[in-house]
């Protein structure tokens, strides 16, 4: 266990490193007006504007840039703000969003683990029957219709007949932000109830259950002990990414409701050619994709003891 | 007893006729796809729906009163309500909201089906390879880990800040970065099937690569592709809306989705019909793509034919 754990973490470390080393060039590649504020763009002559992009270390040979970025980064130095917030350092500008996000993001991944859950639960008791049907329709209608859209209906529901506030205030964190909790919900309602539905009936229709029903086995002691527990075990598997997912914000949930939080930040980052913000970002995002997946990697082998990853060919 | 049995049963006599007829099936696979399809009424349905909103969205711009290409800005006529002027009302620019969302619609059906057949191209032809020539999983699965963990906003910022934001560019750019789905879906199906005795005997027998994989893996691949197919158009189109929401999308001057509700965002609560019909268009298409795709991938699976 121990060996594999180490050489996963090798693996990622190596993946993460290509992703910030991409990231990196990638930004170079930027024409380097973006450097410059549309008010500097008209008024700084060329010579001023060489200077100060000397200054930045912008005109080095590239492989030069590149080695001063990895020396920085395997020390934790992430450099400052430029743009976003001129001279803080980039992990308080960071650390500053991260909050908001991680509030929401965790509010609504409870709420929707739960709820989720549950409709599945009472989706597979009730299978085709109304309710299972009335389901069914919402996990199609999320699925297929744009985020845009039923974040916009969401939006003129929760406001108009409900009087909710439509967008997110720093002065008023509560009821402004169960709108935005309701949008991140929607989905992930929709694939929870979806998924637990899908593993619940796979479950059900598997001998071992016929056994226990001729054995003479309630079937409420049939659902609780062996087809739930059995049918969670998949499904615990995406817990700890979309965690994890949480922190990196909703890119447009926040941007529709203006919440300041994590989301919106890398695109605004990159127009305002804020290079050190753009590449932690890109750094701690691999980073939690590569952990989340590893995380419900171990969580799935502790919830279901058949399971093992050192083992070869691996469980999937 | 003997005599009994003589009676209920009696030898038949060889008929070469009879000895054909057995041994002759009708099944074609197509056929088969059809009638499976045709079995299910809401997909069937759904259909024709989007077939008949299709033309519709042709006819609904010609029986427009005002034209796309020549409409007008005039604030006095800001927020008119649907009426028979203005059958869809009018939006904060004093503009005909009619052929505004039924141009919206064909643009995101138009994108949504250019960005599924590329990436479904470009997807299998990938996927084929990865999962059947050994030298190039490794290389391909480290391409796919990069790609994969770069936020997808990375690239879509980079690409309309560097190259420019229009239609074709969209769709190249959506198409590069979204194989990678279908690709993996069939790289693992290419491998679970590739060395299947029935392909082992083919390479022995000097069967060429391209012929065991179009002629003996393709047709497990069928129902898999079509179903990513389907649910690729909802997909591209909720993310065209959201790029171009945030601003990395289309051009302000191309009407698509995103844009119809980035503009209005600020104006609908008021004025709810300029959500409701983009909304309503939309959304029906999306569905109705979700659901065709999901009958259709069930009947091309060739294990649920009879």
């Amino acid at each position: 266990m121990i060996k594999y754990t180490i050489k996963r973490l090798a693996q990622s470390l190596v993946t993460v490193a290509i992703v910030a080393t991409i990231v990196f060039l990638l930004m170079r590649m930027l024409p380097t007006d973006y450097f410059f504020t549309e008010d500097q763009l008209m008024k700084l002559t060329p010579e001023q504007k060489t200077e100060q992009l000397e200054a930045a270390g912008l005109l080095d040979p590239m492989g030069e840039q590149l080695l001063r970025f990895y020396g920085q980064t395997i020390r934790l130095d992430f450099g400052q703000s430029r743009r976003i917030q001129s001279g803080v350092p980039v992990i308080r500008v960071i650390g500053d969003k991260f909050g908001i996000s991680l509030r929401l993001g965790c509010i609504a991944l409870i709420i929707s683990l739960i709820v989720g859950v549950v409709l599945g639960i009472i989706q597979t008791l009730n299978k085709d029957h109304i309710l299972d049907h009335v389901g069914t329709a919402y996990t199609i209608f999320v699925n297929a219709v744009p985020s845009l859209v039923s974040y916009s209906l969401v939006l003129v529901f929760g406001s108009k007949v409900l009087g909710l506030p439509p967008i997110y205030s720093t002065r008023n964190p509560g009821p402004s932000s169960i709108i935005p909790i309701a949008c991140l919900t929607l989905a992930s309602i929709a694939s929870y109830a979806l998924w637990t539905r899908r593993y619940m009936v796979d479950e059900l229709n598997k001998d071992y259950i016929k056994l226990a029903r001729i054995k003479g086995m309630s079937s409420k002691t049939i659902m609780v002990k062996h087809v739930f527990k059995n049918a969670f075990v998949p499904l615990v598997q995406y817990i700890p990414a979309s965690f994890l997912y949480t922190i990196s914000g909703s890119l447009l949930a926040e941007r529709f409701f203006s919440v300041p939080g994590m989301g919106p930040l890398l695109t605004d980052a990159i127009t305002r050619y804020d290079t050190n913000v753009v590449q932690t970002l890109s750094i701690i995002y691999a980073s939690l994709g590569i952990i989340g997946v590893f995380l419900g990697d171990v969580l799935m082998m502790l919830v279901d003891p058949r399971i093992k990853l050192a083992g070869k060919g691996g469980t999937r | 007893m003997g005599k009994k049995n003589d009676e209920l049963f009696r030898f038949v006599e060889y008929s070469a006729e009879a000895a054909e007829r057995t041994g002759y099936s009708d099944y074609s696979y197509w056929k088969s796809v059809f009638q499976n399809f045709m079995k299910k009424k809401s997909a069937v349905v759904m259909a024709i729906i989007f077939f008949a909103l299709v033309i519709f969205s042709f006819i609904a711009l010609m029986i427009g009163k005002y034209n796309y290409s020549s409409l007008l800005t005039d604030s006095a006529l800001a927020f008119q309500s649907p009426n028979g002027e203005f059958w869809f009302g009018t939006d904060n620019l004093g503009r005909d909201y009619w052929c505004q969302v039924w141009f919206a619609a064909q643009t995101s059906i138009k994108l949504a089906l250019i960005v599924a057949i590329g990436e479904c191209v470009l997807g299998v032809t990938i996927g084929c390879l990865w999962g059947y020539v050994r030298q190039l999983d490794r290389l391909l699965t480290e391409l796919y880990n990069i790609i994969n963990n770069i936020p997808m906003i990375i690239y879509m910022t980079l690409i309309s800040l560097m190259v420019g934001q229009s239609f074709f560019i969209m769709s190249v750019a959506m198409i590069c970065f979204g194989w990678l789905t279908m690709a993996r879906n069939v790289r693992n199906l290419v491998l679970m099937y590739r060395d299947r005795e029935y392909n082992l005997a083919s390479r022995c027998l000097g069967t060429p690569v391209w012929r065991v994989l179009v002629k003996n893996i393709f047709p497990y691949l069928v129902s898999i592709v079509i179903l990513r197919l389907a649910l690729s158009i909802p997909s591209t189109i909720a993310l065209e809306s959201t790029l171009s929401y945030l601003g990395l999308g289309l051009g302000i001057d191309t009407p698509s989705l995103g844009i119809l509700l980035r503009n209005a965002r600020n104006y609908f609560l008021d004025y709810p019909y300029l959500l409701i019909f983009p909304a309503a268009i939309v959304s029906l298409i999306t569905i109705t793509f979700y659901l065709v795709g999901n009958a259709f991938s069930d009947a091309a699976d060739p294990r649920n034919h009879v």
